[in-house]
């Protein structure tokens, strides 16, 4: 593989917020290296360290052409850009003995080891920041660290399940259902991102650092939207409302695929002009009162309106009448949008294992900093660099400790 | 004395979002313990406070009750100012000099339209960090187009990933997923500016695209897209390679239970949680890709065991043998799940008019923290006095002027009685 060009220039005064930052990645999976992965492409110098087997989700797909291999995972090369990766045994003393000198020199410690495990191992964050008051360290877990469940293995299903999240997501008349992908972990990621931020940001004001624990359920929990508040304040149970809230909020089938619109009552005459059908004005629909009385008329309508229309048409005419419609678009749409490629969204990989490669390259854009875009590393790829160049194991030390199974 | 579970004190937001995505990221802000001044023009308020009708007797003051505006305005200040306004304006290039960070999430050109370019609000701060987080962003050819949360989820690719699998239909979330995940982003984009201004003095701009943000959670649909010019196929509440892996009826009123079997080890948990019935040994259920292959069937005859238990006696069951698992909570069950309350996750909320509830409180924590909710939602313009006297030290003449000028007020015009408002079935 080749390094690749960073995206946006915005030239080398300002650098980036995280230069000169070392972060620890003893996550695994989805939720810790996604958040690791922005501190990266933020300038932080993150140091991800694999078991000797490597993190799982290299073990994971999509593989070019459907071909197992560790090194060219989509979802391990997505998660793991502008990291440098060293492989460890923590169930060897000398591998637990190099994780503590490389604490050392962390600012910031990100893992997702069962609870109890770091503990057992002498590598809480208690031993962690003994000398070292200003470390931020994260666990992330399915359920967090306490309580009856904290051990209790979880998949994206049973976390989309207990955060409440799953029972709105659905048709009513069938069973509730899940997002695509793993938003339970991802959505966990990013919000561990806001948290381990907040939390250096006070480190480096106060010098003191800070212990946090992530539940992947509390997160999700966190997102229920008026859904909860109605639950907790005034005692009324929500139920799935499948893909339409009511007609003007929702999706349906247009001419080339699948559309929708979102309309407040505030967007309701836009909405109206720019369909441009008479019995919109009617006062059974416009009427904001009646037009809830009169939903399922105003949904056939709807259905008829939009088997006509095409998802560009529909996204044009939104644009041009300040209505909140939209299209329900495919990777293929996105990876060519010419919006999207006009603001720099994507990172792109080009080499002879894994072919031209385009996906999200960074989170927002600023006028201040740029961002990293470039390739995940090879299993135990700066082992050398690493043990040897900065923590000064001599060549020999490595070769004894290959053979120990520490690294 | 530095709380690290507030890490955000002493920074001071001025939050003119609206709605959802923008006020849950200036939660998150005021959880951290920024002090976060939730500003609104008497005139353009915050149309969460009205948009869902309350369905009991409200109070005259609905628009600070409303159950809807409570969930995300808690640990914040409220300021009442017309922007759109000379003397509003004044007054905010005043405050400004005192704020650490702005936060927008209008259409991409109201705020210009209002004044406050970030030209301008590097005037009254030079290094000011502001967020502006339009659905779209604030360029590219599609940087127009409006949309609240599912538009932005249909947009970013999340909707064409989910579905029932057999009728083709993509599905939105139940929520308007992109709303919290733009607004988790941006508290992370203000921390992570504030921690470059520490370092270069300066301020920035951040163009944080609500679209943009949900689709970076969709990483391996990208790469599956461009290694095999392959799209998603909707999994439905299957998978492709575990079994079981499904909701499985309960006994009790649309009342379900996710069960997941990853390894050996859990399907023989997931036996002897079952009771070990003989149909489990048969050949086809012998290893996982035999069970995956047989999992229509598998899924009928898991089925039948839970069909008749409660979830909950299924879950105790599934959780002693170690099964992936969880009953599919509903929203009032969530509040009552053992193991949230066990952790304190809901803390207990009071407001004057509206009682006593609880909400949920830290999205994490923080080791010797001290409970998230320090106050209600405030009241609409509940610290006028408090920011435009004590922080800004204007006399209490000149602030009577402005509210006689209608610059600042304590109760929104034009706010229909609450027994004027449709009542709706539906939540929106």
């Amino acid at each position: 593989m080749s390094e690749q060009p960073s995206g946006r220039d915005h030239g080398d005064d300002a650098g980036r917020p995280f230069d000169g930052v070392r972060v620890l990645e003893l996550a695994e999976g989805i939720s810790g290296p996604f958040a690791g992965r922005w501190l990266a492409a933020l300038g932080a110098d993150v140091v991800k360290v694999e078991r000797t087997t490597g993190d799982p989700s290299r073990a994971f797909g999509p593989w070019p052409d459907d071909l197992p291999d560790d090194e060219t995972s989509g979802l391990f090369l997505y998660l793991n850009g502008d990291k440098r990766s060293i492989t460890l045994n923590l169930e060897t003393s000398d591998g637990r003995e190099i994780l503590r000198e490389l604490a050392q020199s962390a600012e910031i410690v990100i893992e997702s080891f069962e609870p109890g495990f770091l503990e057992s191992h002498e590598l809480s964050y208690a031993e962690l920041s003994r000398d070292h008051d200003a470390l931020v360290m994260i666990s992330i877990t399915p359920f967090g660290q306490t309580g009856p469940n904290a051990n209790l293995p979880a998949t994206e299903l049973t976390l989309y399940a207990a955060s409440g999240q799953m029972w709105l997501t659905g048709h009513p008349e069938r069973h509730p259902l899940k997002n695509g992908g793993s938003q339970p972990s991802y959505q966990a990621g990013l919000n561990a991102l806001a948290a381990i931020t907040g939390a250096y940001y006070g480190a480096v004001m106060h010098g003191q650092g800070s212990y946090i624990d992530l539940s992947v359920q509390e997160t999700y929990a966190g997102m229920a939207e008026a859904f909860h508040t109605r639950a907790s304040q005034l005692g009324i149970e929500s139920q799935r409302s499948g893909n339409n809230l009511n007609a003007l909020w929702g999706v349906y089938e247009v001419a080339d695929g699948h559309g929708g619109i979102c309309a407040l009552p505030r967007n309701y005459p836009a909405f109206a002009r720019a369909v441009g059908l008479d019995e919109l004005q009617d006062e059974r629909f416009a009427d904001p009162g009646q037009r809830l009385l009169n939903n399922d008329e105003l949904m056939a309508i709807m259905y008829g309106w939009f088997a006509a229309q095409t998802r560009q048409g529909l996204l044009e005419l939104g644009i041009e009448h300040r209505v909140p419609f939209g299209y329900v678009a495919t990777f293929e749409d996105l990876t060519n949008s010419e919006h999207l490629q006009s603001r720099d969204f994507f990172a792109s990989l080009d080499d002879e294992d894994t072919g031209s490669l385009t996906y999200p390259g960074r989170l927002w854009l600023s006028s201040g900093h740029d961002w990293k875009m470039g390739r995940a590393p090879r299993l135990g790829e700066h082992n050398m660099e690493i043990i040897h160049g900065e923590l000064g194991y001599e060549r020999e030390d490595l070769v004894r400790l290959r053979e120990l199974d520490a690294i | 004395m530095f709380d690290p579970g507030r890490p955000l004190t002493g920074v001071r937001v001025a939050d003119l979002t609206m709605i959802w995505a923008g006020p849950y990221g200036a939660k998150i802000l005021a959880d951290q313990g920024a002090e976060v001044i939730k500003i609104e023009s008497p005139r353009a308020w915050d149309n969460i406070r009205t948009l869902l009708p309350p369905p009991v007797a409200p109070g005259e003051h609905w628009w600070n009750t409303n159950f809807y505006f409570h969930e995300y305005s808690r640990n914040k200040k409220s300021l009442s100012l017309d922007l759109a306004s000379d003397e509003g304006k004044a007054v905010f290039a005043r405050l400004l000099a005192h704020c650490d960070v702005v936060m927008e999430n209008y259409r991409t050109d109201v705020m210009d339209n209002l004044g406050l370019s970030y030209e301008w609000l590097c005037e009254q701060r030079e290094d000011i960090i502001v967020v502006g987080m339009a659905g779209f962003g604030k360029t590219g050819p599609e940087k127009d187009a409006v949309g609240y949360g599912p538009i932005i989820e249909m947009m970013s690719g999340m909707t064409s990933t989910s579905g029932y699998g057999d009728d083709g239909v993509p599905y939105k979330s139940g929520i308007s997923y992109g709303d919290p995940i733009a607004g988790i982003c941006a508290a992370a984009a203000v921390a992570t500016a504030l921690i470059q201004r520490k370092r270069t003095g300066k301020g920035q701009y951040i163009d944080l695209a609500q679209r943009e943000v949900m689709s970076t959670l969709l990483g391996e649909f990208y790469m599956d897209w461009s290694m095999n010019r392959r799209l998603p196929e909707h999994m439905g509440t299957g998978h492709d390679w575990m079994s079981p892996h499904n909701v499985y009826p309960c006994a009790g009123d649309d009342d379900w239970i996710a069960i997941c079997v990853r390894t050996d080890v859990e399907w023989e948990g997931l036996k002897r949680a079952m009771g070990a019935p003989h149909w489990t040994e048969r050949a086809e259920f012998s290893d996982q890709i035999l069970r995956w292959e047989h999992r229509a069937e598998l899924d009928e005859l898991v089925a039948a065991w839970t069909r008749g238990r409660a979830k909950t006696d299924a879950f105790a069951a599934l959780h002693a043998e170690r099964v992936p698992s969880s009953p599919v909570w509903k929203m009032l069950e969530v509040l009552r799940d053992p193991h949230l309350q066990a952790r304190g996750f809901y803390e207990p909320i009071r407001h004057p008019e509206v009682g006593i509830w609880v909400a949920h409180g830290w999205l994490w924590r923080t080791e010797g923290g001290q409970p998230c909710i320090v106050g209600p939602a405030p009241d609409f313009g509940q610290h006028n006095a408090d920011i435009l006297g004590g922080l800004l030290g204007i006399p209490q003449a000149e602030q009577a002027a402005l509210e006689a000028a209608g610059v600042v007020a304590t109760r929104p015009e034009g706010v229909p009685p609450a027994s004027e408002m449709p009542a709706t079935p539906s939540l929106i």
